[in-house]
């Protein structure tokens, strides 16, 4: 058994800062990893930080990592290539991987700081090896110096993305593709330059349809997709490949903070399920804190100054010293970062615990959200570009573009006539129509539309979110034709939707593996689903998924999805099920080594 | 949901989906199951899914016979495989006043028409290489004991009722009874709806589900720890259980293995959470009976509840107090392998006044009037 005064549980760039804020403070602490390495994501970064200098950017994300490593006091203990296994009512325990053996540790603080995993999608043979997360990748080249293979298609245009695409150029292998399913690519620009010029082709509208192959992967064909995301038959494309990268977003790892239970929340601004915490990064149980990517996925110069504050909340209950002004500095430091245009997001997912402030970044955007019963635009656009035809079309004058043009829009929802002109003539289609209560549990969404061919009146549509991914089953109402060519699709969907619901899709069928480890296709789900089986957990019974040794981690959201749009229901109202201990799988005989130890 | 049902059963577990679906296949569809959560959300989608008819007390023997044989119809009655198997259950036993019990248990099993065999630790040795019987002085077996899936069964009860005109309503929990001059108006999440009768199968929530009509049963639930290991190819065929020992462990039709004990020092109350100690038992009592399991992984590690009754069967019938109030709760552990037989008999009462397989009478409420006779054969 281990005692410790503050358990640190992922060593990344959120779980360092707690730990030199601690250690500065004398309190006794235990930093716990599974990586080789400390320093989380960052020890796979080879390319510079953005950020800000107090915040090491400009510095490669590998000398971050040092740099941290290196304020580290002695009161820190480390534990590397060790994972926390479970948090149980009666105590912590982790896996020795080196040893072979179970330790349980008994801290008084803790702080989950295990940052993220990867989403995934499916496609036919996505079991095959050869088969990659971008973050396996990553550790494979940048960490053990092993390229995963010599060809690679990446699919994916994010950042993390176009940066893997980049680095693994920088160590030797060829880049294929970068595919993307949408009609731009998702990164910054630079990123993005940065791999064009090296001659990568970025396939927009395309997506990939199955990797080749019988033990590994030995090709893959990506096919060119509608203006609906349907595949275009005909279009397909093979590429020769060994590796398949797949680098489609990163989801917080709630599974341990779960298990201690720890509040956990559907707020997909954040990147799905994400722990409860207060501004202290503490969660609903007093003496449990989160930081990092876990607490939202951001970016590390946040991970930074969240582990900070929880380092510092930690110290000041334990030492009882007032740290008020340390903690309102980094705070502060905070709201400076959030209150950029790309944070916004961010702060939006975070007023769901508390308020957030904004600094310098004095334009203010559409509040109000107008009254529920009546049919009106809700504006969306929170970037500062140069752009007003959301003003000069509105022929009431309802929509106002304050002094710059560079402002940001705002409405008087008296003056609004509801015609929908500005929904039509926004360059950003930024602008939608809602509605609640059209009809007795549903609501009204229009959704400006410039893809053929238009959904028909009557017609079930999948809605889609701000990212893209289905939440309900909807009815399209009408489809007004403009000639402008954005047309204006109304379609009705499940009550409370309204600020959900910013797209949809026509549906397809697919056939591919939700659940790798019991093989689990969507449709199987689809039918159990038509069966009657409507919750998770029944689901998960029924069908087994999630009942292999990854505990449901890459199948558990893809199911909740499927669930949500087959019942109708908001994401939000259907449980997400329980992760159950031990989040890695357990020999008997590790767990026996641990207690022989221990007695000795 | 209507306004008005013949029967209103609380429990979406397997016992309140057997009662139901017995109700509509002997004629009575006009049947409600309230369910506050999802189907097979308590005790029965965390429980091992043993069926045994190796009991000590007679009751126990013969409602199990009775369950065996409906659950060998069941997945062709539902047309869901349950995945029912009867590999027996090896009931080993490390104490010798224990075993001296089982051999006048064996004779009392015998004598109700169970085919059940002792074993010495050397015929344990020959059918069973993989068990370690150091320390074993004898077992039993019984060859058409075996286990099933719960989920699956849970589900197979629901679905037939659902068939045969049932409503079953998840997500939609009672939270009030008023007991009427005649019959009962129940308030639910979801509304309220009267019914003439009410079953109480609310599995680990007896004893508030009688409160809520006045009644007090002396019920109180008690958490049990599971877990399973990843799949390995299928080679243990029986489910294995020692009472002295403490521990019960059988492989799935999918090759993973589930087991689990009893832990004396846990205080009755609700809790779903589970402890490292748990595991740490297990892993070393385990791994030396079954020497093959030290290589393999735990995968996942669970807690559900046993409704203990004071003497460790279960308590069936309709209240002696208020007509048309029945529950077939406290069952102490083996409610799984009971439902079928205890669903029939509870809608035969219903609906006939009388049961006619088994004779149900003993397990109602009043037998603890004469004192407590405890089932032994609990782990
Ligand atoms: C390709 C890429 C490029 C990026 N570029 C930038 C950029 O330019 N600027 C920027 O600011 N941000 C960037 N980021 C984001 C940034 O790296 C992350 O936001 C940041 O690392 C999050 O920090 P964290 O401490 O929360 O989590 P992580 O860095 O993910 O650290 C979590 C740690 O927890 C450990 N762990 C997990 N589970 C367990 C367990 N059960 N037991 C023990 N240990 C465990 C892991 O081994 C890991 O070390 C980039 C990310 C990627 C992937
Ligand atoms: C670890 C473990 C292992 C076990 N192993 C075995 C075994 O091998 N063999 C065996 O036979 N038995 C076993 N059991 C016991 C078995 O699980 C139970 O006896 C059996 O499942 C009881 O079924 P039930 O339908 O009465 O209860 P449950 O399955 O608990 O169903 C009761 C349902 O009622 C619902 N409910 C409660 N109150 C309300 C309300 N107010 N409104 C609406 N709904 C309500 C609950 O949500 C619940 O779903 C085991 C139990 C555990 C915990
Ligand atoms: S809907 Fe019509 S009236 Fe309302 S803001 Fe848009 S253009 Fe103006
Ligand atoms: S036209 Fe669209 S993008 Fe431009 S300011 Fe108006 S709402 Fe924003």
């Amino acid at each position: 058994m281990v005692k410790t005064d503050f358990l640190i549980i992922g060593g990344g760039p959120a779980g360092l800062c707690a730990a030199i804020e601690a250690s500065k403070r004398n309190v006794k602490t235990l930093i716990v990893d599974e990586g080789v390495e400390l320093g989380g994501q960052l020890v796979k970064q080879t390319h510079k930080f953005f950020g800000h200098e107090g915040f090491y950017a400009s510095v490669r994300g590998f000398e971050i990592a040092k740099r941290l490593i290196s304020e580290l006091g002695e009161n820190v203990t480390v534990m590397k290539q060790t994972t926390v296994t479970g948090i149980y009512e009666d105590v912590i325990t982790a896996y020795d991987r080196e040893k072979d053996l179970v330790i349980e540790i008994e801290p008084k603080y803790i702080l989950i700081s295990v940052g993220a995993s990867e989403r995934f999608i499916p496609f036919e043979n996505n079991y095959l090896p050869g088969v990659y997360g971008a973050g396996a990748v990553q550790t494979l080249m940048n960490q053990f110096k092993v390229l995963p293979g010599r060809r690679v298609l990446m699919i994916g245009s994010g950042n993390i993305g176009l940066i893997v695409s980049y680095q693994l150029l920088q160590a030797g292998a060829q880049v294929a593709a970068i595919v993307e399913i949408a009609d731009r690519v998702g990164g910054y620009q630079v990123h993005a330059d940065k791999v064009k010029r090296l001659g990568v082709p970025i396939l927009l509208r395309h997506t990939i349809k199955k990797a080749i192959g019988e033990e590994k992967v030995e090709g893959a064909v990506v096919v060119q997709v509608d203006e609906n995301f349907n595949m275009i038959p005909g279009t397909e494309k093979e590429f020769a490949v060994d590796v398949i990268c797949v680098a489609v977003g990163l989801v917080p790892s709630v599974e341990l903070a779960h298990m201690a239970g720890v509040k956990i929340e559907y707020i997909p601004e954040l990147g799905g399920y994400v722990p409860y915490r207060d501004s202290h990064m503490r969660t609903n149980i007093r003496n449990i804190f989160v930081a990092g990517d876990l607490a939202g996925i951001e970016e590390a110069t946040t991970a930074m100054i969240e582990g900070r504050i929880a380092g510092l909340a930690v110290s000041q209950e334990i030492t009882g010293q007032n740290l008020g002004f340390e903690l309102e500095k980094m705070q502060e430091e905070l709201i400076e970062f959030r209150s950029g245009p790309f944070s916004h997001k961010v702060r939006k997912g975070l007023e769901r615990f508390f308020p957030q402030y904004v600094r310098d970044y004095s334009k203010n955007s559409q509040r109000d959200l107008g009254p529920a019963t009546k049919l009106r635009p809700i504006i969306e656009c929170y970037e500062n570009i140069p752009c007003n035809p959301c003003q000069t079309s509105c022929p009431s004058g309802a929509i106002t573009v304050p002094g710059n043009i560079n402002s940001l829009p705002v409405i008087d929802y008296s003056k609004c006539t509801s015609c929908g002109i500005c929904v039509m003539k926004c360059p950003g289609l930024a602008i939608f129509m809602v509605q609640e209560n059209y009809q007795p549990g549903k609501d009204l969404v229009v959704i400006p539309y410039e893809f053929l061919p238009l959904p028909e009146k009557g017609e079930t549509v999948i809605a889609l979110d701000r990212d893209g991914e289905e939440v309900a089953q909807a009815e399209i109402l009408k489809v007004v034709k403009s000639a402008n060519k954005t047309h204006l699709v109304y379609m009705l969907v499940p009550a409370g939707l309204t600020q959900t619901v910013r797209g949809f899709r026509i549906p397809q069928k697919a056939h591919s593996l939700v659940c790798r480890c019991e093989e689990v296709s969507v449709e199987e789900i689809e039918k159990a689903i038509d069966e009657g089986y409507t919750d998770y957990e029944e689901l998960r019974r029924y069908l087994r998924i999630g009942m292999g040794p990854c505990g449901g981690r890459t199948c558990r959201v893809i199911t909740l999805g499927i669930l949500a749009r087959k019942t109708r229901k908001n994401i939000k109202e259907i449980g997400f099920g329980t992760f159950r201990p031990p989040s890695m799988p357990i020999k008997f005989d590790s767990i026996i080594k641990g207690e022989i130890k221990d007695e000795k | 949901m209507k306004n008005e049902y013949r029967v209103a059963i609380i429990g979406g577990g397997i016992v309140g989906c057997s009662v139901a679906y017995h109700l509509a296949k002997f004629g009575e569809s006009d049947v409600v199951v309230f369910e506050k959560d999802y189907l097979s959300s308590g005790s029965t989608g965390r429980c091992a899914g043993g069926i045994r008819q190796q009991w000590s007390s007679p009751h126990n023997v013969i409602l199990a016979m009775r369950s065996v044989s409906l659950f060998e119809k069941l997945s062709r009655e539902t047309d869901i495989d349950i995945e029912y198997k009867q590999g027996g259950y090896l009931v080993l036993s490390y104490d010798d006043q224990e075993a001296v019990q089982f051999e006048k248990n064996v004779q009392m099993q015998r004598e109700l028409g169970l085919d059940v065999q002792i074993f010495t630790p050397r015929q344990i040795k020959e059918r069973f290489p993989y068990v370690n019987v150091h320390e074993v002085r004898l077992a039993t077996f019984c060859q058409t004991d075996g286990h099933a899936n719960p989920h699956l069964a849970n589900f197979a009860y629901a679905r037939a009722a659902r068939k045969l005109g049932v409503d079953i309503l998840t997500h939609t929990e009672v939270v009030a009874v008023e007991v009427l001059h005649s019959g009962f108006k129940l308030f639910t999440n979801k509304g309220a709806v009267r019914s003439q009768i009410l079953i109480n199968a609310a599995g680990p929530y007896s004893r508030e589900v009688a409160k809520m009509v006045g009644m007090d049963l002396p019920t109180e639930s008690y958490r049990h720890q599971i877990m399973v290991t990843e799949a390995v190819k299928n080679f243990f065929d029986p489910m294995a259980i020692s009472f002295s020992g403490n521990f019960y462990m059988r492989q799935t039709k999918h090759g993973h293995f589930i087991m689990g004990q009893g832990d004396i020092d846990e205080k009755p109350g609700l809790n779903n959470n589970v402890t490292y100690k748990f595991e740490k038992e297990m892993a070393r009592k385990m791994s030396k009976i079954f020497p093959f399991l030290s290589k393999l992984r735990i995968v996942r590690h669970w807690s559900g509840h046993y409704n203990m009754s004071p003497d460790a069967q279960p308590i069936i019938g309709e209240s002696p107090k208020i007509e048309g109030f029945y529950y077939a709760v406290g069952f102490s552990g083996h409610g799984f392998m009971l439902a079928p037989a205890v669903g029939e008999a509870i809608a035969q009462l219903i609906l006939l006044g009388k049961t006619i397989e088994v004779d149900i009478s003993e397990l109602n409420i009043n037998r603890f009037e004469k004192g407590i006779v405890r089932e032994k054969n609990v782990v």
